[in-house]
């Protein structure tokens, strides 16, 4: 009984967190699924009465030309109007021109952005995590811009990136007046603040592998890249396939850069799915198209997810 | 002795002085003058002198009609000093002395604006209780209830006092839905062309122009043609001095998610709408077609213009694809460009020699219209020697419009209407930063409209500039072909696809046609989704299409 009742206990210390995901996780994924396969459609109907002022005595309040006051009454009928449209938003995703666009945009980005920060990480953070003068004032410097809001940094780099006047206008590049350019500038800005986020978490790694297994591997191997290849690299295997989890799933959602940035543009040359599912949503107020283009972002990255889990499971599990 | 006759003296000067001091009442920002004159005095001492009788019937001396209300209301961030939003921190301390209610003004960076307006009334919050909206925005908040009709209060003659009457036709209209009124008079929006005066009148650049084109250089351009040869004809030479580096033609703000595809709606009207005497099916049309709302926009006329509007950019900067107007402005008032074509604040930041290096040459005139324009009847293009002015009301026209869900529908009223009393509209017109756009009959010069050449030179204006700048925008609001203004439910998504289409088609994304075509494509699933026939509708009572 008493085994029964502190059992009764433990389920009442984790009802808050039950209540959290209930109300902040999956009633907005209900609903916003549900919303995907609605129109969905506002008004007010309005009727308007005048009503006269009165004082706290009850008597009628007077202008100053000895006119009784009044003030309008406002009775509201909000109509909500929810008509089911079965899966017409999600069939419209695939002859949207701007849904192909944006998923170019958004691979283009991740397929670029994210190895290259992987890359240049691992190799900062094997820079690092070596006797360097001064290393510790770098490697503040080095992680600094992760604690930058990102829709900041895109203002930040939309003035040095600024071509007429701008810090780099000499160079002549039309860093956000050209498509391409445009995405290429994009995605640097991305990896100048997310690479010290990999070198961050890849240091630490480094700085995980016990000593006395590296020595012995140090007298095992010969060459620098046998060591980094057949020791280093395996052991680092299980942290950069979470660190490539984590930004690739952190890239694929897209969107305070360009919204900073480019707007979006020129076009839509750099209009992500995400940013896309934005302005479809709250800019349009098409909320059952968004919902929908939210969905298959969604799907998306749980596929990308499991996929990496399962890949971590049968090889380190 | 003399004890008494000082204790007389004060007496008698008491006596003299207490009657003079009765006569101005003073509080901090309003002055009540015994003779029903009133001066509403701002923060740096500026006094607009209205009176009593126009401040209505609720504001009075020791009044507090709205003691203990607050209102809200929301405008395109700009700051104190900003464009539309300066006035509203210039008018709130009076507003708060005349009623005793409380204003907060929530700044809305200008891409947000709408979507938060949308939020608070789909929502039903009333965290808002008016709007600094375009009038584009009227198709998605009146039709669907949201917004407060305020016909009544102005019949009631108890808040400060201004019409509908006062604005020309064509701007009249953005502010009425149904022939009901719901906007507050405050800015008249509409593009003209600037030019460089001295550049285009100097005699070594119009006796090259001459050798080069084989026609004089026309003061200002008529036909957009002509402007595209001055333009190109300037671009790349330094015929500024006030730098070593060459100048430009024209410069444009293009940036997407902005303004840019206002640009492009003002310069194509010219070419691609087919002049009459009266609207119908083929004529004065320019968005969809009026009988089954299909869309207009990739007309051969419109193409065109959209080419067109390329050859011009290439006499600009190429880096304003991705320029706001406030990047495109500068750039001209720093006398880098002989052209832009845009809103009345240029015309006004001209005179700002804090930030303009061009006052005094800083001409104005209604925009150019296309030398050819398309004919919608017959299906072919029309070279014309007189092309007709086409006139246009393209972009907010910033004003008021109170929510349905405010809780002090007159208080907020009370304070829209105080910006729009004509003494308060006239100072704002004079004054360049406040962004309110000269378009009521008493802004205009005589013989055109009731406004003093005196008061705008006492705003620091050229007079030559604001001769011409004041002429421009008169004959662009009484044009007698105007564009239409497209504000049916979801104009906001018909101008953002636009908006789109053309950047991508200026930054060589897509060709020309490519991106009318694409526009016409997407608009059609927006009308579709959205109802056609109710849209259509909309569309034919927005442009008086009967």
């Amino acid at each position: 009984m008493n085994m029964h009742r502190r059992t009764k206990v433990r389920f009442l210390f984790i009802l808050p967190a039950v209540f959290w995901v209930l109300i902040f996780t999956l009633f907005p994924l209900c609903y916003s699924l549900y919303i995907s396969f609605h129109k969905v459609e506002n008004r007010l109907n309005v009727t308007r009465e005048k009503v006269p002022i009165l004082d706290q005595e009850g008597n009628p309040v007077l202008s100053k030309a000895g006119k009784p006051r009044t003030r309008t009454n406002i009775i509201r009928e909000k109509i909500s109007i929810w008509t089911n449209v079965g899966f017409t938003n999600y069939k419209r995703l695939w002859g949207d021109p701007q849904v192909a666009s944006a998923v170019k945009v958004t691979t283009i980005f991740v397929l670029t952005a994210v190895p290259i920060q992987l890359i240049l990480g691992l190799l900062l953070a094997i820079l690092f995590n070596r006797r360097l003068w001064g290393r510790s004032m770098l490697r503040t410097i080095m992680i600094l811009p992760i604690f930058a809001t990102p829709l900041a940094v895109g203002y930040l780099f939309f003035t040095i990136f600024y071509e007429v006047g701008g810090p780099l206008g000499f160079l002549g590049i039309p860093f956000l007046s050209k498509p391409g350019w445009a995405l290429f500038s994009v995605i640097l800005v991305d990896i100048w603040q997310w690479t010290p986020f990999c070198f961050l978490v890849f240091l630490a790694a480094l700085q995980g592998i016990p000593e006395e297994l590296m020595e012995a591997a140090k007298m095992e191997s010969k060459s620098k890249s046998g060591l980094f290849m057949n020791i280093i690299f395996p052991l680092l295997t299980p942290t950069i396939i979470i660190v490539l989890l984590l930004r690739l799933a952190e890239a694929i959602k897209l969107f305070d850069i360009p919204y900073a940035l480019t707007g979006g543009g020129p076009g839509v040359a750099t209009q992500s799915m995400s940013f896309l599912a934005f302005r479809t949503g709250l800019r349009y107020f098409d909320l059952g198209y968004a919902s929908a283009i939210s969905y298959c972002l969604l799907i998306v990255v749980m596929i990308i997810v499991t996929l990496f889990f399962r890949q971590l499971r049968e090889n380190y599990a | 002795m003399k004890m008494i006759k000082k204790c007389l003296v004060s007496l008698s000067l008491l006596a003299f002085l207490m009657p003079m001091a009765s006569l101005v009442q003073a509080g901090k920002y309003v002055k009540w003058h015994s003779d029903g004159s009133v001066d509403l005095i701002m923060e740096d001492g500026t006094v607009i002198p209205t009176s009593s009788d126009e401040l209505g019937g609720l504001f009075g001396q020791g009044e507090k009609p709205f003691k203990g209300a607050k209102i809200t209301v929301t405008v395109n961030a700009g700051g104190p000093k900003g464009g539309i939003s300066g006035p509203l921190y210039s008018f709130r301390p009076i507003w708060e002395e005349l009623s005793g209610g409380k204003l907060e003004i929530v700044e809305l960076p200008f891409g947000e604006h709408y979507t938060k307006m949308m939020l608070d009334l789909r929502t039903g919050t009333g965290q808002y209780d008016a709007f600094m909206v375009g009038a584009f925005w009227y198709g998605d908040i009146v039709p669907n209830g949201y917004a407060f009709q305020v016909d009544d209060l102005i019949a009631s003659g108890d808040y400060p006092k201004w019409s509908y009457d006062s604005m020309p036709e064509s701007l009249k209209q953005l502010h009425t839905w149904g022939g009901k009124g719901y906007g507050v008079l405050n800015d008249g929006d509409g593009q003209v062309l600037y030019y460089r005066r001295d550049a285009l009148s100097d005699p070594k650049w119009r006796k090259q122009f001459k050798q080069e084109y084989g026609y004089s250089l026309p003061v200002p351009p008529k036909t957009w043609q002509q402007m595209l040869d001055i333009s190109k004809f300037f671009n790349g030479k330094n015929w500024d001095n006030k730098d070593s580096k060459p100048d430009s033609g024209t410069v444009l703000h293009l940036k997407v998610g902005e303004q840019g595809h206002y640009h492009f709606q003002s310069l194509s009207a010219s070419f691609a709408i087919t002049p009459g005497p009266k609207l119908d099916r083929y004529h004065n049309v320019y968005w969809f077609d009026p009988t089954n709302m299909k869309p207009m926009i990739n007309s051969p006329g419109h193409l065109a213009a959209l080419e067109f509007l390329h050859e011009l950019h290439k006499t600009g900067p190429s880096a304003q694809v991705g320029w706001s107007l406030g990047e495109a402005w500068d750039y001209f008032l720093r006398g880098k460009s002989v052209f832009v074509f845009s809103w009345g604040d240029v015309g006004s930041l001209c005179q700002d020699t804090s930030r303009s290096k061009i006052q005094g040459v800083c001409a104005s005139s209604i925009l150019p219209s296309s030398d050819t324009y398309y004919d919608h009847q017959s299906g072919k293009f029309v070279k014309t020697d007189n092309p007709q002015k086409v006139g246009n009301t393209t972009g907010g026209s910033w004003h008021g419009v109170i929510s349905n869900f405010s809780a002090n529908p007159e208080a907020t009223f009370s304070f829209l209407s105080l910006m729009a009393i004509k003494p308060a509209s006239s100072w704002l017109a004079n004054n360049g930063w406040t962004g309110v756009d000269p378009g009521f009959k008493y802004q205009f010069l005589s013989p055109q409209g009731e406004g003093e050449l005196g008061d705008f030179l006492d705003a620091g204006w050229n007079e030559a500039d604001v001769k011409d700048y004041l002429n421009a925008y008169y004959e662009n609001f009484f044009a007698k072909t105007s564009m239409t203004y497209l504000r049916i439910p979801g104009t906001f998504e018909y101008w953002d696809i636009l908006d789109k289409n053309l950047s991508a088609s200026m930054s060589g994304e897509i060709s020309a046609k490519q991106a009318l075509d694409s526009t016409a494509k997407s608009w059609e699933q927006v009308t579709d989704r959205l109802g056609r026939d109710k849209q259509l509708e909309y569309y034919k009572s927005a442009i008086g299409y009967k």
